[in-house]
């Protein structure tokens, strides 16, 4: 009998753990799928509360996958037409006040982008979670499943931990908090106002806080989006930055 | 009737007393030149580093100086602007704000730090007006001009009249980007500065930060610059909650260290010199009295009491000693002047160096402390009567006739 | 041969005069060797100090890496170092690689400059990793172990231990990151250093460029300094033809400490120059007054029959034998106090912080002579020429006057 307990045990250990991790990993990647879509246009609001400013914009942004990413402020008025581009790792932000196209260098990486809680590393890096870290279930309830990602040892990631919470049944997005190597928690991001939207079931409101000044935050509204458009890499292109 | 004979004796004995009071006059003005020459070169250094970009005294916010945050502004205090006018020992102030972004002249981009100034007002504190090889400075506080270091603009490969944009984060939020036109540009032989420091119109730099009416920082200059410390509390009386004086000693702690270590040389090789000179001193008027002994054998002989030649002596060698350090200090002072009039240049040889956050220009230069002239003129002093000491001592011990038969 | 010994009994005959005039001179010659040896050996420290953190004695770049420090001029190492290395008279070859970039930790981001070495060569070199433990030390080259910074840690709000990112810019624009681990902390006390050098193994550097050979900068530590221009075309013909790369002295490839250098020298020079002048005239006028005292002396030389000329030799003699004896005790005394000052030196500590810096190099608060025999010899043979030079004019005043009249003298 405690032998039998003991074989099940060892079983549970050495093959269901891997096999979980990797089926993690798949949950999450279909997750972050869901609402990166392989290609879509957007109009969204974003909303600003920081220690020295409150600011509304409205931009419209562009997609192809997760490395092409164009974004052009339509509101305010005082900055509209202000774009940033993303194609792999690099960033570009057009200014038509001075009609420039800059390119984003690595020592402004770490700034706010659009004066946002997002920094341009932010926009870089995203969406690579399920390549850099390894999973583990902590909860599983009714309502949701709740996932430790943690970097692989060589990742190239900031964080300590992330805790991902996978809403259930429909499989979307709770909230996302990221950890220092202390384990003190950094940020939180919450996804809500989940809607069904050409085919796919998103949430279209985003919410970063930051845990240290918590009545700090940028909250991200979409508006409208269409998934799959027809749109291809050519379209991310400096002179579309411009327009 | 002693300082009669003594006079009389150095005047009877015109090459002796000649002698001796050459060396005295040489030693004392190389003495004076020498550490005039290095005040010179301390004031240099402090000049060059605080006139460059610092000045000697900073009010900011508090803690602005640790994370140059941009938010720790403050608005122009007209009361501090009076009494910095009305104050004798400030000898210039210069209100600033601070912005560090992107400066970018077409393909090139690099990472700058803007100084939005009043021109008029920042030439009271800061010398870069001074150091331009090419163009102009700001003409006024509302334009879109710029005059950048040396280094950066090689980089972005522009001179005057060609355009720069500049990118920052401004105070809103919103990405603060503008056009300028390069007006100037400076040298300082500071690499730091060089490569990185641009200034423009405050108002220019208001409105692209959208922090309009903010101020960052008052430099403030004051006549006597190694004494900033002690006006600090002075000016922190005046200002508002929340505000905060930091001298220069705080602002390049590194400045602070090499002029202590600086201190530290000065004052091996004045020592050495001291004791060079001294010792000269010492043995030519040492000399000079033992080879009198006979002399004052006679004179005892002649009824002159034992306290009355030492005193006879000492009255000799003080009066030498006062001849000689009136000439000396003459001297002195005629080279120092001659020093700091026309000095060692070693441009051609040497380019200007950074020192401990500061640069200087390679020349040798006298300034004049009167605490230069005032030390040596009382060695000069001390030492001569010491030398005169010992051998009146001896000579008043001596019997008349051993004295006599000496040599 | 008889003048000589009639002066060497002269000397002596008035022993108290002879040993003013031998301290007088000796002491003077003692100031101005220690002195100079002080300042010689601070200047070799400061040098030292300067080509071991920074270019080495002698430095390979691309192009003009040294005065541009375009991040684009890198360079494939190929083995060089070791070449290199492996000459007789080389004590280490130092490869580098220096990328600026921003170093991120989940909280905070700060621009650095990643500085990529070979840390088993750098080790005992450079002066910036002398208080760094050995376990604390980066282990290999393509690690991912990183020293930072003091100020830097700080404002990472970091830990030794943590890990943070560095981006920087990669081969053809697109950024590049890279993870490391805190292994150690420099605290140079320059300001720069502490809050933006990141040294790590220098292949994982380089990688970032997307070659791992990649160096910008090989710095050549000579076990001589003064042999640098003995190097320079040996390593040059070791370089691979048709490349950009060149071999520079230190001089050249650090401009800003050689002129701090040298303006340290100059205004040393100037001080030198205006205590030798005191010397100087120290040392004629003990030796005139010394000879002027004595005409009556010279009227009775004169008065029992000896020949002006002898009279003149005799003066010459002495002051030469007064000079040698005080060149000897100037000589012992110098070498005394070099020794002290190079063993014990000044200690500058209790005026400054730990380390110092000049030039943009730190250097060693402890002042500490080292010997130069050449200026030495010379500053001897200097009190040596002064002394018979100055016994010139009195000699020929003493053969010229008139024994009547010099007797009456006092």
């Amino acid at each position: 009998m405690s032998k039998r307990i003991f074989l099940l045990v060892l079983s549970v250990v050495f093959m269901a753990q891997p096999a979980l991790s990797a089926d993690l990993q798949k949950l999450v990647r279909k997750v972050e799928e869901q609402y990166m879509g392989l290609s879509s246009k957007s109009r969204m609001a974003m909303s600003i509360r920081s220690e020295h400013w409150e600011r509304s914009l409205v931009m419209d942004a562009w997609s192809l996958g997760r490395d092409h990413f164009l974004v052009r402020i339509v509101e305010p008025a005082k900055e509209r037409d202000v774009a940033t581009l993303k194609v792999d790792n690099e960033v570009w932000n057009y200014l038509p006040k001075v009609d420039r196209v800059i390119k984003v260098p690595p020592s402004m990486m770490g700034g706010a982008w659009m004066g946002s809680h997002i920094t341009n590393d932010d926009l870089v890096k995203a969406n690579k979670i399920d390549e850099d870290y390894t999973f583990a279930l902590l909860e599983e309830t009714k309502e949701r499943y709740l996932i430790e990602c943690v970097p692989k040892p060589d990742a190239v990631v900031v964080w300590g931990k992330i805790v991902y919470e996978i809403l259930r049944p429909l499989e979307v997005p709770g909230t996302v908090s990221y950890y220092d190597e202390e384990m003190v928690k950094v940020r939180d991001m919450v996804f809500d106002e989940v809607r069904k939207i050409d085919g796919r079931t998103i949430p279209l409101r985003m919410t970063i806080r930051p845990v240290d000044e918590p009545q700090e935050s940028t909250v991200i509204r979409y508006s409208d989006i269409d998934f799959d458009i027809r749109i291809d890499k050519s379209f991310f292109s400096l002179r579309n930055l411009k327009r | 009737m002693l300082l009669r004979l003594a006079s009389r004796n150095l005047w009877r004995n015109k090459r002796r007393t000649l002698l001796t009071l050459s060396a005295m006059v040489v030693s004392l003005a190389l003495l004076t030149l020498s550490l005039g020459v290095f005040s010179g070169m301390l004031v240099d250094i402090l000049a060059s580093t605080t006139g460059q970009y610092h000045g000697h005294l900073v009010v900011t916010a508090e803690g602005y100086l640790d994370d140059r945050d941009m938010y720790r502004s403050f608005a122009p205090d007209p009361q501090l602007r009076q009494r910095l006018e009305a104050d004798a020992s400030v000898t210039g102030f210069s209100e600033r704000l601070r912005g560090f972004g992107l400066i970018s002249h077409r393909e090139s981009s690099y990472p700058a730090e803007l100084l939005g100034i009043h021109p008029e007002m920042e030439q009271t504190v800061t010398s870069l007006h001074r150091q331009l090889v090419e163009g102009d400075y700001l003409a006024d506080s509302n334009g879109a001009g710029a005059v950048l270091g040396s280094g950066l603009a090689r980089k972005l490969d522009v001179r005057p009249g060609d355009e720069l944009v500049f990118v920052t984060q401004a105070a809103d939020g919103s990405i603060g980007n503008d056009l300028l036109t390069v007006r100037g540009i400076f040298r300082t032989g500071h690499t730091g500065h060089d490569n990185s420091l641009v200034l423009v119109p405050q108002q220019w730099l208001q409105r692209v930060m959208a922090l309009g009416g903010a101020l960052h920082e008052i430099a403030v200059a004051v006549d006597e610059p190694l004494r900033a410390a002690e006006y600090r509390p002075r000016l922190a009386e005046h200002l508002a909650n929340g505000m905060a004086v930091t001298g220069w000693g705080d602002l390049l702690p590194e400045m602070r260290e090499a002029i202590a270590s600086f201190d530290v040389s000065r004052l091996i090789f004045v020592c050495i010199l001291y004791i060079a000179t001294g010792l000269g001193i010492l043995n030519t008027v040492f000399m000079s009295v033992m080879e009198r002994t006979r002399e004052f054998g006679i004179l005892m002989a002649l009824g002159l009491r034992p306290a009355q030649v030492r005193r006879l002596v000492l009255l000799e060698s003080f009066l030498l000693g006062a001849l000689g350090t009136l000439l000396g200090l003459a001297c002195g002072l005629g080279l120092n002047y001659w020093m700091s009039r026309v000095g060692i240049d070693l441009s051609s040889w040497i380019t200007p160096v950074t020192y401990a956050g500061g640069t200087i220009q390679p020349r040798l230069k006298a300034i004049f402390e009167a605490r230069n002239f005032i030390d040596p003129a009382w060695l000069l002093l001390v030492v001569s009567l010491l030398a005169g000491f010992f051998p009146a001592r001896r000579a008043a011990k001596l019997q008349p006739v051993e004295a006599i038969r000496e040599e | 041969m008889e003048t000589v010994n009639l002066a060497w009994r002269n000397i002596w005959r008035s022993r108290r005069r002879t040993v003013i005039t031998v301290i007088a001179i000796s002491f003077s010659l003692m100031l101005v060797q220690a002195f100079h040896n002080l300042a010689f050996g601070v200047y070799a420290q400061m040098v030292d100090s300067g080509v071991r953190s920074g270019s080495g004695h002698i430095a390979v770049y691309r192009g003009d890496y040294a005065a541009s420090r375009d991040d684009r001029l890198f360079w494939p190492e190929g083995g060089l170092q070791e070449q290199v290395a492996a000459l007789a008279g080389v004590k280490a070859a130092l490869p580098r690689i220096y990328l600026p970039g921003l170093a991120q930790s989940s909280r905070e981001s700060r621009g650095i400059l990643l500085t990529g070495i070979d840390p088993a060569a750098e080790n005992d070199i450079n002066p910036l990793l002398k208080k760094i433990d050995a376990p604390a030390m980066i282990r290999s080259l393509d690690g991912r172990d990183a020293l930072v910074g003091s100020r830097l840690l700080r404002e990472l709000k970091l830990n030794v231990g943590n890990k943070f990112v560095v981006t920087a810019q990669g081969p053809h624009g697109e950024l590049v990151s890279e993870l490391f681990r805190i292994r150690g902390v420099i605290e140079s006390k320059i300001r720069e250093v502490d809050s933006s050098l990141v040294m790590v193994g220098r292949e994982r550097a380089a990688a970032m460029t997307g070659d791992a050979g990649a160096i910008h900068e090989l710095a050549i530590i000579l076990d001589r300094p003064d042999r640098e221009d003995a190097y320079i075309p040996v390593i040059n013909e070791m370089l691979p033809g048709g490349s950009e790369l060149a071999v520079v002295s230190w001089e050249a490839a650090m401009p800003n400490l050689a002129n701090a250098i040298k303006l340290d020298y100059a205004s040393q020079k100037f001080i030198f120059l205006i205590i030798v002048m005191i010397v100087t005239i120290g040392v004629v006028n003990t030796l005139l007054m010394s000879v002027m005292e004595r005409i009556r002396e010279f009227g009775v030389i004169l008065a029992v029959g000896a020949s002006p000329g002898r009279l003149r030799k005799m003066v010459m003699a002495e002051a030469f034998m007064i000079g040698l004896i005080a060149m000897i005790f100037g000589n012992i005394l110098g070498c005394l106090a070099t020794w002290y000052l190079a063993e014990v030196g000044i200690d500058l500590r209790d005026f400054v912080s730990d380390s110092m810096e000049v030039g943009g190099v730190i250097f060693d608060p402890v002042l500490r002579a080292a010997w130069d025999f050449g200026y030495m010899g010379q500053m001897s043979l200097y009190v040596l020429v002064l002394s018979l030079v100055a016994s010139i004019y009195p000699a020929a005043k003493a053969a010229r006057i008139e024994p009547a009249r010099a007797m009456r003298h006092h």
